[in-house]
Formats: structure tokens, sequence, C-alpha cells
């Protein structure tokens, strides 16, 4: 089997031509603080969707990122394409700010079973039906504040492993390396490390092997309770991973 | 199968009458290198023992920067002469030398690890805790930990697994918005819910394996010999409905509760 590659050029501010295998990026956005870099996402998805509440931040955070321009001009230029979810964080003024913009609003509150995140990557998937192999699905303000949305939105990534999900926050960045594949990670060092790991949230893994990495695996077992791969730190320019269970990837994010 | 019962006492104002004097859980406080929660001054009363207040490396830092603007009526060197650590332990490469110089000359024992690069700071800090209170049944130790969420993700990773790693020793990891800690599958869990203070956001988490049966009462959604596994089902925007919560599972859990702004 083809080994699947992965690369954070969706950090660059251009995205190399040829690189990224022509992935089609789409944007969502969750209710905790936005990173920096989030404008510069933007600039690279196609589909921009903020799961309920995560409407508030861009309402309220964009601005803040160019304070040399009016928040009404920062708030025409980053305008949703759909507001999706429960509903019950997004602030009633900001509902009708964007649907008056004309983003379209799709309210989900009778569906108590799955989180803003799962209906939002639910949605894209469904969207982008065709071309699911050259999707990939950013998603800012993943992480952060309690503890269980955080868990939550790492179980999207794990139950819909055959989608290309990277979960993003100012520090860290975070995807699911699927098992029984060969993974090739390429550094883009100047935005992310050196500070990684390889984490085996789901169940043990019973052999994983790496190269690139200051402390490689070999054949190495890791299990919560026992080893996992943190604190590490990206050595080479390509990272390479085999493991016989679904791992974590997470790797540091230079500051701007 | 024992009961274990929890409860967050440890963030009430006043500690319960019956926990006062010796009586009950015997509290240690880690102090890690991320955004110290409002209430740390809070944790730090709580605990007894003079020896308990462990800086792990660059806690240190957050300790003199952050907790004299908890006091902004008080003068900055008083605050730090009053919430001085015990002890300061890791591999120090994240402590400022002048918060190490000052520490230092204020008698807190510093332990360099940094030979030890097997380990985290976290696990450290929390076996030497353990080895200090070796005489002491581990099921009257309660080792409180700030500063353990946000931040990388692999530290927060790297936190939790210090709680499975030591998981017949009480460990809780506190931040501004919740509290996290191992419910072992040993035990019958009986969670004491302190609704001043926490809930009602929770969760239940089968952290790295699945759990093939987990049972709960109090709780909104209800498990009921139900499977968890991450892919699958796990219990996160669950809400606290009793004011006690029973947990029994076949593996390890995370319990995760959230905390109210003070």
């Amino acid at each position: 089997m083809e080994a699947m590659v992965h690369s954070s050029s969706f950090l660059l501010p251009e995205i190399p031509a040829g690189d990224g295998d022509g992935l089609k990026y789409a944007l969502v956005l969750l209710n905790q603080r936005l990173p920096k870099f989030t404008p510069l996402l933007w600039k690279h998805a196609q589909l921009r969707v903020c799961a309920d509440g995560g409407a508030n931040r861009v309402f309220n955070d964009l601005p803040l990122l160019f304070p040399h321009e009016t928040p009404s001009d920062v708030r025409t230029r980053y305008k949703p394409d759909v507001i999706k979810g429960d509903m019950d964080s997004v602030r009633t003024e900001v509902l009708e700010f964007y649907r008056n913009m004309g983003t379209k609003i799709v309210d989900e509150s009778h569906d108590q079973d799955t989180t803003d995140l799962h209906k939002c990557v639910a949605f894209i998937r469904d969207f982008h039906a065709d071309t699911e192999d050259t999707l990939c699905i950013l998603v800012a303000g993943a992480l952060g504040g309690r503890f269980d949305h955080e868990i939550g939105n790492i179980n999207v990534i794990c139950h819909f492993s055959a989608t290309r999900i990277i979960l993003l926050s100012e520090d860290s960045l975070i995807q699911l390396l699927p098992s029984a594949r060969h993974h090739e990670i390429h550094i883009q060092s100047s935005v992310e490390g050196p500070h990684c790991g390889l984490i085996p949230i789901g169940a043990p893994s019973g052999s994983t092997t790496t190269t690139g990495l200051q402390w490689d695996l070999s054949d190495t077992e890791m299990r919560f309770g026992g080893l996992i791969s943190t604190s590490n730190i990206v050595k080479g320019e390509v990272i390479t991973v085999h493991s016989t269970s679904d791992l974590l990837w997470t790797v540091s994010l230079k500051k701007l | 199968m024992d009961v274990m019962i929890h409860s967050s006492s440890f963030l009430l104002p006043e500690l319960p009458a019956d926990q006062t004097s010796g009586a009950g859980p015997t509290y240690a406080l880690v102090l890690l290198n991320q955004h110290l929660p409002r209430f740390t001054p809070l944790l730090w009363k709580h605990v007894y023992a003079a020896q308990l207040r462990v800086c792990a490396d660059g806690g240190a830092n957050r300790l003199y920067d952050e907790l004299p603007g908890l006091f902004p009526d008080e003068d900055a060197s008083s605050v730090r002469n009053r919430y001085k650590p015990d002890m300061i332990k890791g591999d120090m490469d994240s402590i400022r030398a002048e918060v190490l110089e000052f520490y230092k000359n204020m008698g807190t024992k510093i332990v360099d690890a940094s030979h030890d690069q097997d380990t985290t700071d976290l696990h450290k800090c929390v076996a030497f805790v353990r080895d200090f209170y070796a005489d002491t049944e581990t099921s009257t130790l309660c080792i409180l930990v700030v500063g353990a969420l946000g931040g990388r993700f692999d530290h927060e990773m790297g936190n939790i697994n210090v709680l499975c790693r030591f998981s017949t020793i009480r460990i809780v990891l506190v931040s501004e918005d919740c509290l996290i800690q191992l419910l072992p599958s040993t035990h019958h869990h009986e969670i004491h819910i302190q609704s001043s203070i926490e809930g009602p956001h929770c969760g239940l988490i089968p952290i790295g394996t699945r759990s093939g049966s987990t049972t709960t009462t109090g709780l909104q959604w209800n498990l009921t010999n139900t499977e968890m596994r991450f892919g699958g089902l796990i219990s996160t925007s669950n809400i606290v409905r009793g004011g006690i919560v029973t947990v029994q599972s076949s593996s390890d859990l995370l319990w995760t509760v959230s905390l109210k702004k003070s």
C-alpha cells in the first residue's frame, strides 16, 4: 500500500505549487480562542463552517487580528459559508448578522447525540462526496477550555479515520495516523516543531516504528499507563511512522 | 469490590469539619508550567504538611510571576514570601535562573533531575511525593496538580499518562475550567458533587483502551453496561444530575467535570 503523505503546507503563507497533492481544504471554526494564523487557514480554505459558538469567535476575535481595520470591514471579509450545530452557544445578534450577510444557518438542535464538530465534518464530507481523497478539514479552536470538549473533538477524528482532519490550536497540531498505513510526515520547519509526540489514544499499540525523531521507536509497544511518546523532538525533515494501532501525531507550532 | 469515594472539597473555601486536623485526605500540591488557576492560593492553603508544595521546573516561574497578580493590593515580594514552594524538582530546562536563585535563597530545596530524560517533570514530582509518604496509606494521599492542561498537547497527554501510570494514587489535574482524575477499574466509584463549585458538564473517557462495560448513576445520560471506545461512543458533554455520581467500569476511565467560574 502507498505511503500516506502529510504536510502542514496550509500553515505557509503560500502553498507551494505541486505540494499537498492537490488537497482541497475546508475550515471549521469551534468555540475557543482562535489561533492567530486563522486568517491564513481561511485563505487556503474553499469552505468555511462555524460550529455554533465558533461564529461568536469569528465575530469577536478576527477584528482583533487586524487592529488597523474597522471591525465591520473585517467581519464582511471573513464571512462564514455555513453556521451549523445545536445553536446553544451562538449569540442571537451574531447569528442575525451573518444570516443577513447570506451565511447558511443549519439548526441541528434536534440531534443531541453528536458533537457540533461531528455534525460539521459530516456536512463537509457530504458536500465533497465526490472528492473525498483530496479533502483535508482544518479545525481551529479545537483545544483548550473544557477537557471533555477537547476529547470529544479528538474522538471525531478517530471516528472519521478515513478523512484527513487536522485539529489546530495556537500551540499544537494534532492528526490521526491510521493504523497499518506507512506514514510520511514532511516537516515545515519554519512553522512547526521541534516538539512532537505519538499517542495511542484509544488502544494500546503493539508495535510502532519511526524514523526522523530524536527518540525513534523500533517495533516498540506503546500504551497509556506505560510508554507513550511525548516531548519527542523532530530531527529530520521527514518523519516516518508505521504502527499496528491508530496513533495521534502531534507537533508544536512556532509562535508567529 | 471496594468503593472509592471522591469529593472536590479541596476547592471549597473551607475544608469540611471532618477533614480538618488530620482526619481527611493528606493533600500535596504540584505546580506545572502553565497558567495557574485563580484558585491556586486556596489549594495552597489546604495543603497542611509543609513539605508538600512542589514546583515542577518552570512551575516555579508561574508561581513567581502569577501569584502576585492574584493579590493586586499587596506588594509582590510579600506575596512571594508567603507562597514559597518547599521544593523545585525537574530537569531545570524551563526555570529562569533568577527565579531559581530567589527560591534557593529563601530555603526551597532544589532537586535537579536533569540526568533523567525518560520521565516527565510531573512523573518525577509524583514519585517524590509518593516516596515521601511511603509510610502513609496511599488511600489517604491526594496529589493536586495545577498547570497540567493547556499549552502543548503532547505535554497534556504526558500529564494524563502520569495518572494512568500511578493508578493507585489519587492525583487530580485541576485547571481554570475543569478537573480530571482517573477512576481505576479495581473499584466502584462514588463521586460526591460539590455543586457550588463544579458541574454540570462532565465526561467519562476510556483513555488508552476500550472499555467493554460501564454503568453509571446520577448523570443525564447514564451508561448501562455500555461499551465505550475512541472511534465509537465516549461520554462527553454529559450533565451531572444528582448529588452523587456512581461509576463502575471494566477499564480505567478518566472522569472530568467542569469548574464554575468563581
